[in-house]
């Protein structure tokens, strides 16, 4: 890798951090899917925010429910990847999901999609979202986990305008989000806090071509 | 929820009201001075200016062609599923999302932040129409239990303690609420995840709609927009004409400025860009009912006037708020209408009306601040000003006319003042201060002791002192200015001493009168020009290398008001321009082109601290010119947030005394704590305020202008 580039990655993984967000790296898919499933083990069970026709087990923090069947979506993984997924997952006993994210609205364990573009100014990932099971993925787990190619991390926002064009007018219609860091808020007194409405962590994997 | 204050006096006790809230004062306290420090560290990975720049010019070429970018977008967003109104006012807005509502069958409605929603009270229409309605942004879903309106546009509940949120948190879920913060967000997440669920439809706001692929798009941390334009099966964006833009390059210029300047962010957590009616599983043909309405409200005639169509440069990022030293005593509810700081002054006159404008648009204390770090690059003090001046023209003002039927005849102004001298003699008792006034009389101004007209005004002095220099280095011109001229001759002389000591030809133009500043600032636009032309005529001002002024606020006056006020007018603009150029104030007149040096002075070892008065070191730009002097003559000793306004203001001091004592204090609180024996400014109006506060308080404290400190130190 061209050295300028490594500066690249090395700006946009401390914008990233900056945010709060977990930044890492895997030589290949199947460490970077085997770090998913280790995301889901190592934490606790879901919070039920919303009411869903599900097994229920302990209060959790919130004073809701957790899930006692675990969850992680991955709705726009390509299929080798899914089936790879899928095949970890069943070993650990946690469901692996590509649809029906509405069923789930109340909370799931964690969701991990793909990122389109890094742009390292502000540790930011672009993400196509067109899929809605993919933006829900993103928006109702507690984990959000995104994957990124190395070679896919550009300078600063001015830099890919022309990208986030191509990707709004790939189909008729398009939902573009820019991702910084995970939800979060400073409406009470100015206080920092994350998991308002969506993910309470956000990690980034970074994926050798 | 929201009020706008009738006349003076009932705002002036609202204001009272708010000076009391020591929560508040608190709160934006600790904000004011963390935001700018924060603000400085993140734009230092970016051009700042050049950014500005672009925005500015970006969108000032959009409001030229608002219509066209409409139909652009009408017929891109049309191509790909959305329906696209454009609404005349509020009234047509409001009921065009509720037809929307009805004809989809909708009960419940979420919402997320939107001030254009707020503009037209969205909420209370449909509430009326029989829906349901949630805000889903967390500071605008608690003020909305607490049935108030936001106090900033970025930051709705800044007003609020955790214990008020937690009696409201309680109160709404019946279940006694922890006030620790991170608690309470998580009741939040747990209430508002329902809410979304059960909605029907989803209300956004829209921070750049995109004419060329026909996209709105949302900018937040939370995450509430996409949850909002996502999970229920109908989606309404509410977006202002000024919110157009041609490109997706314009938004993403404007994306390195806006978080940055709202919260010192690089980029908030979701910015989302949302182009057709995208794939809904709620829906029963699966795809979104998307529509997104325009409002005009004004905008497309105001996108024709030559100086306002700059306000939709605005982004709302609310940083005109942020360092407004107004904002940070009192607060949004007493700073605005619906919209806040400086351009929420401006854009209530526009958009809510006169009669809720025009005693609002008074509480600016013309600081600069905000045009200092404005994200489009707004000349917000002067277009605050403006209003002043269309508000006097519509309604009158009495006050106002019996100023400028003075001020404009330069000899009845100056006899009246020299005639304020004897008629002042019982009570000043022969002291530089009116000590002896009775309260009663001094009204609010009870915080600082009012200065005495000099025993000989400095033109009455002039013939006498005019030095004689053979083979001057420099030829230049004094602007005196009243206070100078007539309460503070001797800061005056200092200056001539030291030009006469380096060889500086020194002239007093005796034409010369007020500079008009005043009369601006009481929206007297005929007098101001008046005035203007008087000191214009004054001056040769080509046989001059400067025009030398030691009052920061006539030097930012003279320099860039004078041909403004002229624009268009021909021959006195050419003039008025010539004679800009030539204006200088002191300290860089002596600084930068005498080049005084520390070898020209006898260093006193005092220990001396600065304030940077606003008209020079944002008006004028000059911050190392006076610190380089002080520390030439004196120890200069930095004090904390030197760049505050000390609150004088000219008139603004006699409109809202309150809020220019509590400035005051703040300001002498932070020198107090220098050490400093002697405070130095560049003006005679904040040496008014300050040493009269400092008199007032018995400070052990000398108050100084520069020039007196200069020619105390300078070697013989």
């Amino acid at each position: 890798m061209a050295p300028e580039h490594q500066q690249v990655l090395d700006t946009f993984s401390a914008n990233a951090q900056a945010t709060t967000a977990v930044v890492t790296e895997a030589p290949n898919m199947a460490a970077a899917l085997q770090y998913v499933v280790d995301v889901c083990e190592n934490r606790p069970a879901a919070e039920l925010l919303a009411d869903e026709d599900v097994e229920k087990g302990p209060n959790g923090p919130n004073g809701v429910p957790t899930r006692v069947q675990r969850i992680i979506a991955a709705p726009d993984l390509d299929d080798a990847d899914f089936e790879q997924l899928s095949g970890i997952c069943a070993e650990k006993g946690f469901s692996c999901i590509r649809q029906g994210m509405r069923k789930h609205l109340a909370g799931i364990e964690v969701g991990v999609t793909k990122a389109v573009l890094g742009i390292a100014a502000s540790g930011t990932c672009m993400v196509d979202s067109d899929n809605e099971d993919a933006r829900l993925a993103g928006m109702v787990s507690e984990v959000h986990i995104l994957l990124l190619k190395k070679s896919e991390v550009y300078p600063d926002l001015p830099s890919v305008a022309q990208k986030v064009r191509e990707r709004m007018n790939a189909r008729p219609a398009t939902y573009t989000t820019f991702i910084t860091g995970p939800s979060r808020t400073a409406d009470i007194e100015r206080v920092a806090a994350v998991g308002v409405h969506g993910p309470l962590e956000l990690h980034i994997i970074l994926l050798e071509d | 929820m929201h009020e706008a204050p009738k006349n003076l006096s009932e705002y002036r006790k609202e204001i009272d009201k708010a000076l009391d809230d020591n929560f508040l004062r608190r709160t934006l306290d600790t904000f004011a001075v963390a935001y700018r420090a924060n603000r400085e560290a993140i734009f230092k990975e970016v051009d700042e200016k050049a950014l500005i720049k672009q925005i500015a010019d970006a969108k000032d070429d959009a409001c030229k062609h608002m219509d066209e970018l409409y139909e652009q977008f009408r017929a891109e967003a049309e191509k790909r599923g959305v329906h696209v109104y454009r609404a005349a006012d509020a009234k047509e807005a409001n009921e065009i999302i509720a037809r929307i509502a009805k004809e989809n069958d909708v009960k419940k409605i979420v919402k997320s932040k939107s001030m254009t929603a707020e503009e037209i009270q969205l909420n209370p229409y449909l509430e009326k129409e029989g829906f349901i309605v949630d805000e889903t942004d967390l500071g605008e879903w608690i003020i909305q239990l607490r049935h108030e309106g936001p106090s900033h546009m970025v930051m709705p509940a800044i007003h609020l303690s955790r214990y008020q949120v937690a009696d409201d948190f309680t109160k709404v879920t019946g279940v006694k609420q922890d006030t620790d913060v991170q608690r309470l967000v998580k009741v939040a997440r747990v209430q508002l995840r329902r809410k979304f669920l059960a909605a029907d439809m989803g209300v956004s706001g829209c921070n750049f709609a995109v004419a060329e692929c026909g996209a709105v798009s949302t900018v937040t941390n939370e995450g509430n927009a996409r949850m909002v334009t996502t999970v229920p099966r109908v989606h309404v964006a509410i977006a202002g004409l000024d919110k157009l833009v041609p490109t997706i390059d314009v938004a993403l210029t404007a994306l390195q400025v806006l978080p940055r300047n709202a919260t010192a962010q690089r980029l908030t957590s979701y910015v989302t860009f949302i182009a057709g009616a995208t794939e809904c599983g709620s829906a029963s043909d699966g795809k979104k009912s998307m529509h997104v309405v325009f409002l005009d409200n004004g905008r497309s005639e105001i996108a024709k006037d030559p100086l306002f169509s700059q306000i939709f440069r605005c982004v709302r990022c609310g940083a005109c708020a942020n360092v407004c030293p107004v904002f940070r005593l009192v607060g949004g509810h007493k700073m605005g209408y619906i919209y806040i700081g400086a351009i929420g002054l401006i854009l209530t006159y526009f958009f809510h009306g006169k009669d809720i404008a025009k005693t609002l648009c008074q509480n600016c204390v013309g600081c600069e601040s905000c045009k200092n770090i404005c994200a489009g690059g707004i000349d917000l003090p002067r277009l605050i000003r403006e209003i002043r001046a269309r508000l006097v023209d519509e309604k009158g003002d009495s006050v106002g006319m019996l100023v400028s039927s003075v001020l404009k005849n330069r000899k009845m102004f100056h006899n009246l003042l020299k005639f304020a001298k004897f008629a002042q003699k019982p009570v000043t008792g022969g002291a530089p201060f009116i000590r002896h006034l009775p309260e009663f009389l001094l009204g609010k101004h009870g915080f600082k002791a009012l200065p005495a007209i000099a025993n000989e005004s400095f033109r009455d002095r002039w013939p006498r002192i005019a030095p004689r220099i053979d083979k001057p280095k420099f030829k230049v011109a004094i602007f005196g200015g009243c206070a100078q001229d007539f309460i503070y001759p001797e800061q005056l002389e200092a200056c001539v001493k030291i030009l006469a000591a380096k060889g500086v030809a020194v002239d007093y133009p005796m034409e010369q009168s007020c500079c008009g500043l005043p009369l601006e600032m009481l929206g007297q636009r005929k007098a101001s020009l008046q005035v203007a032309e008087q000191n214009i005529n004054a001056f040769d001002a080509g046989a001059y290398d400067a025009i030398i002024t030691l009052c920061a606020s006539c030097a930012s006056h003279l320099k860039h008001v004078y041909p403004q006020l002229t624009e268009n007018m021909g021959d006195l603009h050419a003039k008025a321009q010539a004679f800009a150029d030539k204006v200088m104030d002191f300290s860089s007149f002596v600084h930068d082109v005498l080049g005084l040096k520390p070898e020209d002075f006898n260093n006193s070892g005092e220990k001396v601290t600065y304030h940077a008065s606003c008209h020079l070191c944002r008006g004028l730009h000059v911050k190392e010119a006076p610190r380089e002097l002080i520390a030439d003559a004196a120890t200069y000793v930095p004090c904390a947030e030197e760049e505050v306004c000390c609150g004088f203001g000219g008139s603004y001091s006699a409109k809202f005394p309150e809020i220019s004592g509590q400035l005051l204090e703040n300001k002498l609180k932070n020198v107090a704590e220098t050490g400093a024996t002697r405070l130095v400014v560049d003006c005679p109006g904040c040496v008014m305020q300050l040493r009269g506060g400092a008199e007032k308080k018995k400070m052990n404290l000398k108050v100084s202008h520069m020039a007196e400190l200069l020619a105390e130190q300078l070697k013989k």
